[in-house]
């Protein structure tokens, strides 16, 4: 009994202390807040490595930031009668509403296909099932149209080492970004192999007067369309006195 | 200065929608109309989702006519049993229309069928203006006097009352169909319908210009409030902050349109109103028919 705790100790120990020095990882924010002034953020991920990073040692860092799924419709509009008008869609029912990996060196260099599928590392494999039109054009069109509104990024800029262990990367979330919750994913890799793989949660809300307005149209919707047609009737009579001429 | 619109889940420029209010504003003091027919393509323009355009445009139309409302009812050119009437079938038109806009939203041709309803309605009504104004132009040039309003079969219809105000005995039906078609083009179109309710006032009902401002102010307040109620209710897409930055810019804009509008006369300014009119259907139509830069769009599933 003694001896087999011992040997699961002997066992664990090791592997802890190294878990412990391999990989620490952090982010800036826990949270993102959503106010009426809000233009898009940055978040900071940041941490150290035992190893030394680099091409000497053979180690590298890989940060994906992953949003809450979302399902997105692909519409291709048609030319009907001299006019484009919408034609067939396909719809992706869960899409990750963001998408950003970034690395010390890019992410098909450090790790095989196989690895990078299973790992969900790269755009290529997010999982991009279609409902409806199965054309690969519509996953082409999803693809670009998702990256020109800076949704999904592949190497936003690459991860930045200081003093061979200290890594540090900047994500950028646009101003469109869904709030939800978000996870944030440091690997450490080497060798074609993912050592250490640490998860973080990030939350993406709306506060305040944006939060206020985006919970009263959802939950009491009749009443807020009573509001609004009561607050614009108040701007409009208190804005003619104001500017009144003459 | 960026402000984050809650509804339409983005950032935009503060002043530019402040801006777009002022320009708008203006145009519609000097033509006194709500000006919801330009405002809605215009956010299009600057990608607010069309549906979040259409609702909050509605929301606007309020702000935009409510001062005029307030100051007809005190001098008494709104004639309340005409506004009702037409109400009445307003409300009707305007609930249908949210629910055709909805059905719309779930088949995603919402954009288009928004675009194709701007283009005719305002290339039709734009042409009727322009050819009216022409017309008026020259007439007056030679002189002619004109009849106080043509009669034709709409005022043979059964259901015939007496509208005191307007001095009008006529049918309830073609008031009734009238407020029907604009309830449900405002619901659709996110316009108060204003360009469209006086013209036709005074041509298919004979309305006297006294009251046709006034009145249609009326029923222009109530079927806007109405649309924006129910988009809310049934589509979600009213952005109060978007609504409330467009009126702050409208109502400044709208005296000075007003004060400039003192100084052209009625029919140059319903001639200039047509082009107008006619110039935006004409971009609209020039969207629909060039070849997209990306025939593809993305959107959020309707769940």
């Amino acid at each position: 009994m003694i001896r087999a705790a011992l040997l699961v100790l002997v066992l664990l120990l090791p592997a802890g202390s190294r878990a412990e020095e391999a990989l620490i990882s952090r982010l800036s924010d826990r949270r993102v807040e959503i106010t009426t002034a809000f233009t898009g953020a940055a978040i900071l991920v940041f941490g150290t490595t035992g190893a030394p990073l680099g091409p000497a040692s053979g180690h590298d860092v890989l940060i994906r930031v992953e949003g809450p799924p979302q399902p997105m419709v692909v519409r291709r509009r048609v030319r009907v009668a001299g006019l484009w008008v919408p034609g067939p869609t396909a719809t992706f029912p869960e899409v990750p509403s963001f998408y950003a990996l970034a690395g010390t060196r890019p992410h098909w260099e450090v790790l095989s296909e196989g690895e990078r599928a299973a790992a969900r590392l790269g755009l290529i494999n997010l999982p991009m099932r279609a409902v409806g039109e199965q054309a690969p054009v519509f996953r082409a069109a999803l693809l670009t149209l998702k990256q020109e509104a800076g949704l999904w990024v592949e190497q936003p800029e690459p991860v930045s080492v200081d003093g061979g262990r200290l890594f540090s990367a900047r994500i950028p979330l646009p101003s469109t970004v869904a709030p939800g919750e978000y996870r944030v994913s440091v690997l450490l890799v080497a060798e074609g192999r993912v050592l250490e793989w640490q998860e973080h949660g990030l939350s993406v809300l709306r506060v305040g007067t944006a939060a206020t307005i985006a919970g009263l149209a959802r939950n009491w919707p009749l009443l807020y369309g009573l509001v609004s047609v009561l607050l614009a009737a108040a701007a409009g009579w208190l804005g003619s006195i104001l500017f009144r001429r003459g | 200065m960026q402000v984050y619109l809650p509804i339409a889940e983005m950032s935009v420029d503060a002043l530019l929608l402040l801006g777009i209010g002022f320009g708008v504003g203006w145009l519609s003091g000097l033509f006194g109309v709500g000006g919801g027919f330009l405002l809605t393509p215009v956010l299009m323009l600057i990608g607010i989702p069309s549906a979040v355009a259409v609702a909050s445009g509605a929301n606007q139309t309020i702000g935009a006519s409510v001062s005029g409302l307030i100051s007809n009812l005190r001098r008494g050119t709104v004639d309340l049993k005409m506004g009702l009437v037409l109400l009445a079938g307003g409300f009707a038109g305007s609930a249908i229309g949210v629910q055709v806009f909805a059905l719309l939203r779930r088949t995603g041709a919402v954009d288009v069928v928004v675009a194709l309803f701007y283009v005719l309605v305002l290339g039709v009504v734009g042409l009727l203006m322009v050819r009216e104004s022409v017309q008026a132009i020259l007439r007056r040039r030679r002189a002619q006097p004109r009849r106080l309003h043509e009669h034709f079969w709409a005022h043979g219809l059964p259901l015939k009352t007496r509208f005191r105000k307007s001095r009008l005995y006529i049918s309830v039906i073609p008031p009734l169909g009238i407020g029907f078609f604009i309830g449900f083009l405002s619901a659709i179109m996110g316009v108060g319908g204003g360009f469209m309710l006086v013209p036709a006032m005074i041509y298919l009902l004979g309305m006297p210009t006294a009251t046709v401002i006034g009145t249609s102010l009326f029923q222009v307040v109530f079927v806007a409030a109405n649309v924006t109620v129910l988009q809310a209710w049934a589509n979600g897409t009213v952005d109060a902050v978007l609504t409330l930055l467009l009126v702050a810019g409208g109502v400044a804009g709208a005296q000075f349109g007003s004060a400039f509008g003192t100084r052209l006369r009625g029919e140059e300014t319903r001639a200039l109103l047509g082009a107008l009119v006619l110039a935006v259907a004409a971009a609209l139509l020039w969207d629909l028919v060039r070849v997209p830069d990306n025939p593809f769009a993305i959107g959020r599933a309707p769940a």
